[in-house]
């Protein structure tokens, strides 16, 4: 092997000193002196029309500046990565959770008085909780346009005469959870007005498309606003979409004045997004030596109120359900649906995850039916060199997966004594 | 509210406030002293990103108040490194890649500390015991563990050497 200079070597992380010692500034340890506290009013219940906000009691508590809700929003009240569908304060409640007001003082306790001062008069909805629910077609739509969002088909061969010629079928149902990112930093930022550039300090994965947003629903130009990323304590895609950003943009703005927030962990809960809870049904067919045949799976992703990454996230499931093996015919629908759940979007691995753990299943059933061992199971339908997707992509250059199968077994035969005694 | 006069040492050196006899010891390191190494993640105690050491024992900074610090020294990530260098659990950290958000990091490095200063050479089940209060999300802990071992293994020498 080459000696190279920099490939192959390790190289310290720019950001270690400052993080090992302490001085790394995370978006609630930048102290702006005079910034007021920012507190958001969040629903209780989970489908709701907002009929009315009295926050005159919630004014007079000594320390509270001002109290915002949807009337004060100047631009366009949603914004949203794929679909524009999620307000920054809410004159519709579509989870429990959703943001209805937000109170600026001059400290913590003011505002959590204020919160509880506040009166919002709702008229309650016929709440929806399972996907299946709300994708009957008499269900009360969650948005205007339906609770359906978008499907995605995934279509190889001749599915169905391959069913009827498979020597094995098996079939099942799966269902994953909600899951939570937690990392262990929370929301959190500070803002100001620097002349007339808004600007806004914030622990985000998406200082891009934050600037976008937070322009739209202010409706400033986007050279008025700057997103500063600060040292962000953890993500896992759950901090891709918008949190505090518009609640910090919106008070500096009106109130010219510097702000900050800082969720606490169980805010940064009910709040903010999860990774999408799948229910699948599988089925695979295969011949009696195990080679398989024929896949057909339908997905339902429960996206929650808003739709964040999720029909990216279903698309994502589609195109990989069949997992790392060759199918010569392939059946995949996969939806991305609204209920009244929190929502749901971007958590590493997009989806896959929850495809793996159905398909990865499925393998080990089928070689419990036609008596061979699952990791003989998996070499007889690993992708080749010139194997062709689900996608009908041929993947004609380097596979390694083969390799990585045989290097994992030969690491599992050495840590697990007495496994592969039932290998045949 | 009455307040409550807090004398205790952070860092080494001798701290007197007057305060809100309600704030946690984590309060007065962050919003008082301006000590914000010291984390706040969950606020009851379960994710340890608030640890700091109280006269020679790691706590939760999250679930002591302030008054319960009158008297006692404290120990926070910001008085490991001494002249700005860095002091071998901090090297460690960095040698092996330990430290990814970091956010975690100031609580582990202080669980660290404490571990090594009554069990100099830990195996690595007593390395992962005494963590099992701080969560890390992002490493999966081999790396903080082996950060852990080296840091044992730089203090080792130090001492060896300034025993010579």
């Amino acid at each position: 092997m080459p000696e190279y200079s920099i490939i192959g070597k390790s190289v310290q992380r720019v950001d270690g000193p400052r993080k090992v010692s302490g001085q790394a500034q995370y978006a609630a340890d930048l102290n702006i002196p005079g910034a007021l506290c920012l507190k958001v009013l969040r629903s209780k219940v989970a489908h709701a029309l907002v009929k009315e906000i009295n926050v005159s009691e919630a004014l007079k508590v000594p320390g509270v500046v001002q109290i915002f809700t949807h009337a004060d929003i100047p631009g366009i009240n949603s914004y949203g990565i794929i679909i524009k569908d999620q307000p920054a304060l809410t004159n519709k409640v579509r989870f429990k959770g959703d943001a209805i007001a937000l109170v600026a003082a001059q400290d913590e306790a003011s505002a959590i008085i204020a919160l509880s001062l506040i009166e919002v008069t709702l008229e309650e909805l016929p709440p929806i909780y399972d996907v299946k629910a709300a994708m009957r077609e008499d269900a009360p739509a969650i948005h205007d346009r339906g609770n359906s969002i978008s499907a995605y088909r995934v279509k190889k061969g001749n599915v169905e005469s391959a069913l009827k010629q498979a020597e094995v079928i098996i079939t099942g149902s799966y269902t994953t959870q909600r899951i939570e990112h937690c990392y262990i930093e929370t929301e959190a930022g500070v803002a100001y007005m620097d002349n007339d550039l808004l600007v806004i300090k914030a622990g985000t994965q998406n200082p891009h498309y934050d600037r976008r947003d937070v322009a739209r629903v202010l409706g400033l130009p986007m050279n008025k606003v700057r997103i500063i990323q600060t040292t962000t304590g953890g993500g896992f895609g759950g901090k891709l979409d918008i949190s505090v950003q518009c609640f910090l943009g919106l008070a500096a703005l009106k109130l010219g004045r510097p702000v900050k927030i800082a969720y606490d962990r169980h805010e940064s809960f009910i709040s903010t997004g999860k990774r999408h809870p799948f229910y699948i049904d599988y089925t695979t067919a295969a011949d009696k030596e195990g080679k398989l045949s024929a896949v057909k799976v339908r997905i339902v992703g429960d996206t929650g109120a808003y739709a964040s990454y999720g029909p990216a996230t279903l698309l994502r499931a589609a195109v990989h359900a069949t997992g790392p093996y060759e199918v010569p015919n392939v059946d995949i629908e996969a939806s991305c649906v609204y209920t009244n759940n929190p929502f749901s979007g971007a958590m590493r691995g997009f989806g896959t995850p929850q495809m793996a753990f159905a398909c990865e299943s499925q393998m080990d059933l089928v070689a419990q039916a036609v008596n061979i061992s699952p990791v003989e199971m998996r070499r007889r339908n690993i992708f080749q060199k010139g194997a062709v997707t689900a996608t009908q992509q041929k993947l004609d250059a380097s596979i390694g997966i083969g390799k990585t199968l045989e290097a994992a077994w030969e690491k599992a035969l050495q840590v697990m004594p007495g496994l592969g005694d039932e290998n045949i | 509210m009455a307040q409550f006069h807090l004398e205790m040492k952070v860092n080494g050196k001798a701290i007197a406030l007057d305060i809100d006899p309600g704030l946690r010891l984590l309060d007065v390191l962050r919003d008082i002293l301006h000590l914000t190494g010291t984390k706040e993640g969950c606020g009851e105690g379960e994710c340890g990103a608030c640890s700091v050491i109280l006269d020679d024992e790691l706590v939760d900074s999250c679930l002591i108040l302030a008054p319960q610090a009158y008297g006692r020294e404290v120990i926070t990530i910001e008085g490991l490194a001494l002249n700005g260098e860095l002091d071998p659990y901090q090297q460690a950290f960095l040698e092996v890649g330990a430290v990814q958000c970091g956010y975690c990091t100031p609580g582990m490095i202080l669980a660290a500390r404490v571990l090594l200063n009554h069990k100099p050479k830990p195996s690595q089940q007593e390395i992962a015991r005494a963590i099992s209060g701080n969560l890390c999300r992002c490493t999966g802990y081999a790396k903080i563990v082996q950060g852990v071992e080296i840091a044992a293994s730089i203090k080792e020498t130090k001492e060896g050497v300034s025993r010579a």
